[in-house]
C-alpha cells in the first residue's frame, strides 16, 4: 500500500489545479475565498488558542524570571526562581511524591487495563455491558465529586478502615496516616483504568488470529503466546499508553487537592508537584515562582518523553512491510 | 462547499455575526460584574465573607433588615470556606475587583494594606457614616493599624483552654486560674496514668497558643515587620511537645490528623484542647461528654498573655460607594437587631449594643460569655500586634512543619530550621 500512494503523488503533476476548467485566475480567487472562510470558522478557535493558551504561556515564561506577587509590577531575577527551587526542601519533597506515584501508580493501571482487556477480548455474553461497567469510571474519575466520595472511603471508620480492621490490620483512615494516604491516590488512578484498556482492546483486535493458531500447532502455551506473540503485536499500543499515562500522572491535582482537604497533607504526604505550585501561586502569592515551577514540570515532562520514544526502539514492534 | 460563491459568502457572514454576537455577549455580561449604580440612585455593594452555611442563614437574615432600612442600597453576598475564601480574595484582589466590603482577620490587615487594597475607614467615622462608639474592651483598637483604621470588630474572641469535665473531674483534675505550665503538665500525665487517655490534644502547633507563650515571657510572636523569638526558643517548645507525644500525653498527631474534621476532644482521644473560645460551641454538638472552659496555664501564676482578637469587616480601597460600604459596616456592628440573630458566631459581640441585646440561653454560650467577662475583669487583657504581612503564609507554616516535627517526620531541629526559613521568605514577600 506504501508504494501505491508515493506512486499517486508522483503520478500528479505539481500544476494540477490550473488544468481544471473554470481557468487559473478563478481557481486561485476562488482558493482564495475559500481559505478566508477557512480562517474565519477557525477564528472563534485560533482566538481562544492566542487568548487562552498562547499568551497566558507566553505571560508564564516571562513570569518564570521574574519576582512576581500579583499586586507589584514583576521584577526581573533571572534564573533565582529556579535556583530556590532547587534549594527548597518543599520542593524536593513535592518531585518525591511526584515521582514515587508515578513510578508506583502508572505501571498498576496499565497492568491492569491490560489484564481486564484481555480478559473483555474473548468474545462472551453481556460483553458490551463489561466494557462499558470498567470504563465508567474513567468517564467520572477526574470530577471533584469522586475525590470527595474517594476522601469519605478512606478516612477514619469508613469503609476500607473498617474492612481492614475486620481482618485484624489496623491502620486507622488511610486520609490521616502520612505513610498511607498516597496510596489511596494512587488506588483512585488505577481504579480509572478504563481508557488504557479501550485502547489496549482495540489493539488486541488487531493482532491476527493466524500467529495463534500456528502457535498452537507448534505447541505453544497460553503464556508463550502471549509473551511470544500479544505482547510484541500490541507493543505500539503499550508504548502509546505508557506514553500517555505516564505525562497523565505527572500532571495529577485535583485528587491530591480534594482527598487532602486542600492541605497537600497531612504532613506535605500528598503533596504532589502540581498542588505546590498552585500552593505557592495563589496562597503564597509567589506567582513567578510557580510560573518557574510550572515550566521545570514542561521540561521533565519532555525529558521523560524523549526518554521514552528513545527506549522504543528496543521494545516496540512496528511490522512495517509485512501487511 | 457551496454551489456558488453568494452562498459561501452568505454562510460566512452569519459565521462572523455569531462569533461577534457571542463576543459581544460575553463583554456585556464581563462589565454586568462591576456595575452598582442605576438610574434611581440604586447602589449594589458586593460583600463576602467566610464561614459555613449558618453563619450564611444568619447573615442573608440581617441583610434583609439592612436592606429594609437603606432601600436604595443592595447588598449581594459571597462566601466559602476560611481557606477557600482568602484564595479567592487574593486573586481578585490583584485583579482590582475585590467585594467592597469583606470579613477579614488580624493576619490580613498588613499584607492587604501594603497592596493598597484596604479602605482607611477614618474619613468615614468623620464624615458621620460610621460609627465608632460603644465597642466593649477597647476591641475596636484590633483594626487599628500605623493610624488607619482598617477594619471594624464584629465580634471579639480569646484563646481558651477547653477540657473534657468529666474527664477531667475522674482524675481529680482541677484546673484553676494562675496555674501554671508545670501544674498543667502535670495535669496531663495524672489523666494519662489514671483515664488512659492524651490529656492534650497537640498545643505546640497553634501558632496564637505559642503567642500567649512568648508574650507571658516578654516576647512576642510577631513583632512588627518579622519575628519576634529565636530558634533557641522554638527548639524548646517543640522538643518539650515531641517528647510528650512520645510518652503519650499528648494524642497521637496521626489520630489527630485521621479524625478530621472532628476534633479529638469531641471523639474523647484527649481531655483537653487550645483554641479560640467562640469555637467551642463545635464540642457540644460533636461530642456526647460535658466540655467547659478553663483558664490559659501561665509562666508565673499571673500573666496569661491574653488579648482580644477578631473578626471584622473591612471596606476595598476603590470601591465606588465608600459612603454605602461604611453605612453597611456601622448596621451590621451596631443594630441590635442584627446582634440578636447573628449570637455568638463571630464571637462576643463587639458594641454594647448588641452585647446587651443578644442573651445566650444554651450553656456553651453562655460560658463563653462568661469566660470573655472574666478574662476581662481580671485585668490581664493586652493589646495584639498587627501582624506583618506574610503572617498567614507563617501561620500555615508553623502548624504543618509542628505536624511533620510531631509525627517524627523531621528532626525537631531541621523542622526549626525549616520553618524559620520559610517564615523569613514569607515575610519577605
Amino acid at each position: 500500500m506504501g508504494t501505491a500512494v508515493t506512486t499517486l503523488i508522483k503520478d500528479s503533476p505539481p500544476d494540477a489545479p490550473e488544468k481544471r476548467p473554470g481557468g487559473p485566475v478563478a481557481v486561485r480567487r476562488r482558493g482564495r475565498r475559500e481559505n478566508l472562510a477557512g480562517y474565519l470558522f477557525m477564528s472563534p478557535w485560533i482566538a481562544g488558542f492566542l487568548l487562552l493558551t498562547a499568551g497566558p504561556m507566553a505571560a508564564s515564561l516571562y513570569f518564570a524570571f521574574t519576582d512576581y506577587n500579583l499586586f507589584d509590577s514583576p521584577k526581573w531575577i533571572g534564573f533565582d526562581n529556579f535556583s530556590r527551587m532547587l534549594d527548597d526542601p518543599r520542593w524536593q519533597k513535592s518531585v518525591e511524591v511526584t515521582a514515587k506515584y508515578v513510578v508506583i501508580g502508572t505501571p498498576l493501571k496499565l497492568l491492569l487495563a491490560l489484564g481486564v482487556a484481555l480478559l473483555l477480548a474473548q468474545s462472551r455474553r453481556g460483553q458490551a455491558f463489561y466494557r462499558a461497567a470498567f470504563y465508567a469510571p474513567s468517564l467520572i474519575g477526574a470530577s471533584v465529586s469522586i475525590g470527595f466520595v474517594w476522601r469519605a472511603l478512606f478516612s477514619d471508620d469508613a469503609a476500607v478502615d473498617r474492612t481492614q480492621s475486620f481482618f485484624g490490620v489496623d491502620v486507622g483512615g488511610w486520609v490521616g496516616n502520612p505513610d498511607w494516604v498516597l496510596y489511596s491516590l494512587v488506588a483512585l488512578t488505577v481504579w480509572q483504568f478504563g481508557a488504557p484498556m479501550v485502547i489496549f482492546l482495540a489493539g488486541l483486535k488487531q493482532v491476527p488470529k493466524e500467529l495463534y493458531e500456528a502457535a498452537e500447532v507448534d505447541g505453544a502455551g497460553p503464556f508463550k503466546r502471549f509473551w511470544s506473540i500479544t505482547l510484541p503485536m500490541i507493543s505500539p499500543v503499550l508504548f502509546f499508553n505508557v506514553l500517555l499515562e505516564t505525562i497523565h500522572s505527572f500532571q495529577i491535582f485535583g485528587s491530591a487537592y480534594v482527598v487532602s482537604n486542600a492541605t497537600c497533607g497531612p504532613a506535605d504526604s500528598t503533596l504532589v508537584y502540581t498542588c505546590y505550585l498552585y500552593q505557592k501561586g495563589f496562597k503564597e502569592a509567589q506567582m513567578g515562582f510557580a510560573s518557574a515551577m510550572a515550566w521545570m514540570l514542561l521540561l521533565a515532562v519532555a525529558l521523560v518523553t524523549v526518554v521514552l520514544f528513545w527506549s522504543q526502539k528496543r521494545w516496540v514492534h512496528y511490522e512495517e512491510a509485512s501487511r | 462547499m457551496g454551489i456558488n460563491g453568494s452562498v459561501e459568502r452568505r454562510t460566512v457572514l452569519k459565521a462572523a455575526g455569531a462569533s461577534l454576537a457571542t463576543a459581544g455577549l460575553a463583554a456585556t455580561t464581563g462589565c454586568g460584574g462591576d456595575g452598582g449604580g442605576s438610574g434611581d440612585g440604586t447602589v449594589e455593594i458586593r460583600f463576602a465573607w467566610w464561614g459555613a452555611e449558618e453563619r450564611a442563614k444568619r447573615i442573608n437574615q440581617s441583610i434583609k433588615l439592612f436592606e429594609k432600612k437603606y432601600p436604595k442600597i443592595k447588598v449581594k453576598t459571597d462566601f466559602q470556606d476560611y481557606v477557600a475564601f482568602w484564595e479567592k480574595f487574593q486573586t481578585q484582589a490583584a485583579g482590582g475587583n475585590p467585594p467592597d466590603v469583606f470579613q477579614n482577620a488580624v493576619a490580613f490587615l498588613r499584607k492587604y494594606d501594603n497592596r493598597s487594597v484596604l479602605l482607611d475607614l477614618k474619613s468615614q467615622v468623620d464624615a458621620g457614616n460610621l460609627d465608632l462608639k460603644n465597642f466593649r474592651a477597647g476591641v475596636e483598637k484590633v483594626g487599628e493599624v500605623d493610624g488607619k483604621l482598617l477594619g471594624v470588630p464584629v465580634g471579639s474572641n480569646t484563646m481558651s483552654l477547653v477540657i473534657d469535665e468529666k474527664v477531667f473531674k475522674a482524675a481529680g483534675v482541677k484546673a484553676e486560674q494562675g496555674w501554671t505550665w508545670d501544674e498543667y503538665f502535670a495535669a496531663l500525665k495524672k489523666i494519662h496514668d489514671t483515664q488512659k487517655v492524651a490529656g492534650d490534644s497537640g498545643y505546640f502547633g497553634i501558632m496564637y497558643l505559642y503567642d500567649l507563650y512568648l508574650r507571658q515571657n516578654g516576647k512576642a510572636f510577631f513583632t512588627e515587620d518579622g519575628l519576634g523569638f529565636a530558634e533557641t526558643d522554638l527548639t524548646e517548645w517543640w522538643q518539650d511537645g515531641y517528647n510528650r507525644v512520645k510518652a503519650g500525653i499528648v494524642t497521637d498527631p496521626k489520630k489527630v490528623e485521621q479524625l478530621k474534621p472532628k476534633s479529638a476532644l469531641a471523639s474523647g482521644d484527649a481531655a483537653s484542647e487550645f483554641t479560640w473560645d467562640n469555637f467551642t460551641v463545635r464540642y457540644a454538638t460533636e461530642g456526647d461528654s460535658e466540655y467547659g472552659l478553663a483558664p490559659i496555664p501561665t509562666t508565673d501564676g499571673k500573666e496569661t498573655g491574653q488579648y482580644l482578637g477578631s473578626l471584622m469587616l473591612s471596606g476595598f480601597a476603590r470601591t465606588k460607594h465608600p459612603k454605602e460600604v461604611a453605612q453597611f459596616i456601622s448596621f451590621m456592628v451596631h443594630d441590635p437587631e442584627v446582634g440578636k440573630i447573628m449570637g455568638y458566631d463571630r464571637g462576643i459581640l463587639a458594641t454594647t449594643e448588641q452585647f446587651e441585646a443578644y442573651k445566650p440561653t444554651d450553656a456553651p454560650n453562655l460560658a463563653i460569655a462568661k469566660y470573655e467577662e472574666d478574662v476581662a475583669e481580671a485585668g490581664l487583657l493586652g493589646t495584639i500586634t498587627p501582624h506583618p504581612a506574610g503572617a498567614d503564609t507563617v501561620e500555615a507554616a508553623f502548624l504543618r512543619v509542628a505536624a511533620d516535627m510531631s509525627t517524627g517526620k523531621t528532626k525537631v531541629s531541621d523542622a526549626v530550621k525549616q520553618f524559620f526559613s520559610e517564615a523569613k521568605t514569607a515575610l519577605a514577600t
